[in-house]
């Protein structure tokens, strides 16, 4: 039985009746204990707790162990250890009480003791035995159901329990209680069964309302990264390609889910990256029915490759900092609008002005870019016009804000007789107020020297 | 003595302190323009990196790519941004100014919020080597931002505004006026942390041509002629 610090601020206390706590507070929404949905739960936190450990076993009580000693440095420390699983376990929505030994049934007893923080991170053996010493014998499962004949002889902390003859403690109680106790201490080997990560990665999460606003799914994508990190962490994976599902509420007809599908250049297995594209997708997202439920999957994963470390910092970054700055910035802005130069060999300039879409890694290398000899000499704009702008003509000459002087001979350009056919003569002209301009002359085959010239704007030298 | 000694170069004491009548002294490390008469006119010699320069135009295309193209070319294949150019840049006239088509990125988006969000997520992450951002309308706790964002990293950063921009505040320690010259530009120095300059400084800025077989010659067109505006004795 457990109640939220809100029905405890109203007056609820454990074990009331159901009409009594209704009366205190109207408001009040009554769960019934699930033993499957705990188990989910403890499921859940125990794959998001591999990513600091391969060793996540199940005690017992809803208790989780974890043996972290191999991997204490890489962290940082045991609290900075306890500092981020607390931060990861906050992230999935969830409250534990940590606490940390030198023997595994060390720490699960601490942390069913409920003393406060700072007493429940013990490191040296004989700290620890000092703590057990004092905590009461009803906390070790096999000692319950002798609780009153413990009480009867006096003995009432583990210590006065060790001080009993053992042959006789062990004919009245079996020889669990002294194993247990002998495990607490480091004199017998423990056991465990350690929790196996599942060949794939699929998680659910089951929203506690209707969701109609894309970015507050975050929360809950927040959650199953927590889950999926862990899970690349124990299989030494990195991920490539994950998908989001958004489950919509059944309505007249069944709707399929939404899928938020992500693809990565560069393989990953940390989630502040994810976690930043989802955000902008999401963000994006139009939600066509509200959500009640969200599934993530691991698509495509890679084994994972350390990072390699230089021993001076590169100015701007190393290529996969700069690799998911793109990402991010193809996320917002969608890949049409983020655009590489990729110049081809051709004559005409619109055809030769190539831009494409920023490649990812799944599309290949961009094609070499073409560049034609004597690229110095050639009188090329900064600025080309998307659309060429026909000019006014006034006094024989070409009109752009005002009348336009040629500053160059002509550049012919004629090609393109198997596709858009080009005939045209470039010159620079130069107007009153001296800004340089690229302008042409259109060449209409068949037409006498007599028709009028047509001509266009089509760069700006900046 | 040593506080009349003092008293005399006061600028010795403090990178950050200089006179009204002298040139101040970066605080970060500055990109060579490559122009001489530019980099010896702007504090630090050269454009600084890591914070807002604001280059006001008086129209698209008077040679604003031309006069960042050396500082440009010294970045070393880091990417460079042009995040909402006004008009399709032409990749084949910037790798004639030394920059090679695989650093360059050309950025569209739809809404101005989007530019200056992409402005700031560059600026923060200081992978790329320049921004070159085109806005026309931006406000002034936006720049700040920006100008904020930019101080954290050593990113070339340059917004590339109209020069009617001139009039309002802006927390950009360099700003500079381009206008198109017979044959250059005109680079007005609207604050810069120097002495007050008022007289533009003229820089030769040719559009590249082997085309242009003769020397730019300085020659004004006729003045148009109305009919009966010319005296009849001059004509008889």
């Amino acid at each position: 039985m457990a109640l939220s610090p809100l029905a405890g601020q109203a007056g609820i206390k454990p074990g009331m009746r159901r009409g009594g706590a209704l009366m205190l507070a109207p408001q009040a929404r009554l769960f019934e204990r699930s033993p499957t949905l705990e188990a989910q739960a403890l499921q859940e936190v125990a794959l998001a707790l591999l990513q600091f450990s391969p060793l996540v076993a199940h005690g017992e009580e809803a208790t989780l162990l974890v043996d972290a000693g191999a991997s204490l440095r890489l962290f940082g420390g045991v609290r900075a250890l306890c500092r981020q699983i607390a931060t990861s376990l906050r992230a999935l929505g969830y409250t534990a009480v940590l606490s940390c030994a030198p023997t595994a049934r060390g720490a699960w007893l601490l942390a069913n003791a409920g003393t406060e923080a700072s007493a429940r991170r013990v490191l040296g053996m004989a700290s620890l035995a000092r703590r057990l010493d004092r905590l009461p014998v009803g906390l070790l499962p096999p000692a319950r159901p002798y609780l009153d004949w413990f009480e009867g002889i006096g003995c009432r902390t583990l210590g006065q329990l060790r001080r009993l003859p053992r042959p006789g403690l062990q004919r009245r109680c079996g020889a669990a209680l002294l194993s247990m106790l002998d495990d607490a201490h480091g004199h017998g080997t423990e056991l465990f069964v350690w929790i196996a990560a599942p060949p794939t990665f699929r998680a659910s999460l089951e929203l506690f309302d209707r969701v109609e606003n894309a970015e507050a799914l975050l929360f809950g994508a927040r959650r199953l990264l927590q889950q999926m990190t862990g899970w690349l962490c124990a299989r030494q994976l990195a991920v490539e390609r994950i998908a989001l599902l958004l489950a919509h509420e059944r309505g007249l007809q069944a709707r399929a889910p939404t899928v938020v599908e992500l693809a990565l250049g560069e393989a990953v297995w940390r989630d502040e990256h994810l976690l930043r594209l989802l955000k902008e997708r999401l963000a994006q997202l139009v939600l066509e029915a509200p959500v009640i439920g969200l599934t993530l999957e691991a698509l495509q994963v890679l084994p994972m490759a350390p990072p390699s470390e230089t021993l001076f910092p590169e100015p701007g970054g190393t290529p996969e900092d700069r690799q998911r700055l793109m990402e991010l910035l193809v996320a917002r802005l969608g890949s049409n609008n983020v655009l590489q130069a990729a110049p081809l060999a051709d004559y005409r300039p619109e055809t030769a002005n190539r831009w494409l879409p920023l490649a990812g890694k799944s599309s290949g290398k961009l094609p070499a870019s073409d560049l034609p000899p004597g690229l110095p000499g050639m009188p090329r704009p900064g600025w080309l016009l998307a659309q060429p702008i026909a000019l006014l003509m006034r006094e024989h000459r070409p009109f752009y804000g005002s009348p336009l002087k040629m500053v160059s001979v002509a550049e012919r350009i004629e090609a393109g007789w198997w596709g858009q056919s080009q005939a045209r003569d470039y010159f620079i002209a130069e107007g009153r107020d001296h800004a340089h301009y690229w302008v042409y002359r259109e060449r209409i085959a068949g037409s006498g020297e007599e028709a009028a010239p047509r001509w266009f704007l089509h760069g700006l030298f900046a | 003595m040593q506080h009349s000694t003092l008293m005399a170069a006061p600028e010795a004491l403090h990178p950050s302190l200089w006179r009204a009548s002298q040139l101040g002294q970066a605080a970060t490390r500055c990109l060579d323009t490559g122009f001489a008469a530019l980099s010896a006119q702007l504090p630090g010699g050269g454009w600084p990196g890591g914070c807002l320069i604001d280059l006001l135009l008086q129209q698209a295309g008077c040679g604003e790519l031309r006069l960042l193209a050396p500082a440009l070319a010294q970045l070393g294949g880091l990417p460079i941004v042009l995040l909402q150019p006004p008009h399709p840049p032409q990749a084949l006239a910037l790798a004639a100014l030394g920059l090679a088509p695989s650093q360059l990125l050309w950025l569209r988006s739809t809404g101005s919020k989007d530019a200056l969000w992409a402005a700031e997520n560059i600026l923060r992450s200081g992978n790329c080597g320049a921004l070159l951002f085109w806005q026309p309308h931006v406000r002034g706790d936006s720049l700040r931002r920006l100008h904020l964002a930019a101080q954290g990293g050593n990113t070339l950063f340059c917004m590339l505004r109209p020069l009617h921009g001139a009039q309002d505040a802006s927390p950009a320690p360099l700003r500079l006026s381009l206008r198109p010259a017979a044959g250059g530009i005109e680079i007005g120095f609207i604050k810069r942390r120097g002495p007050q300059r008022d007289a533009p400084l003229f820089l030769p800025l040719q559009p590249p041509s082997l085309l242009q077989r003769h020397a730019s010659l300085d020659r004004p067109l006729p003045a148009p002629a109305p009919a009966r505006s010319l005296l009849p004795e001059l004509v008889g």
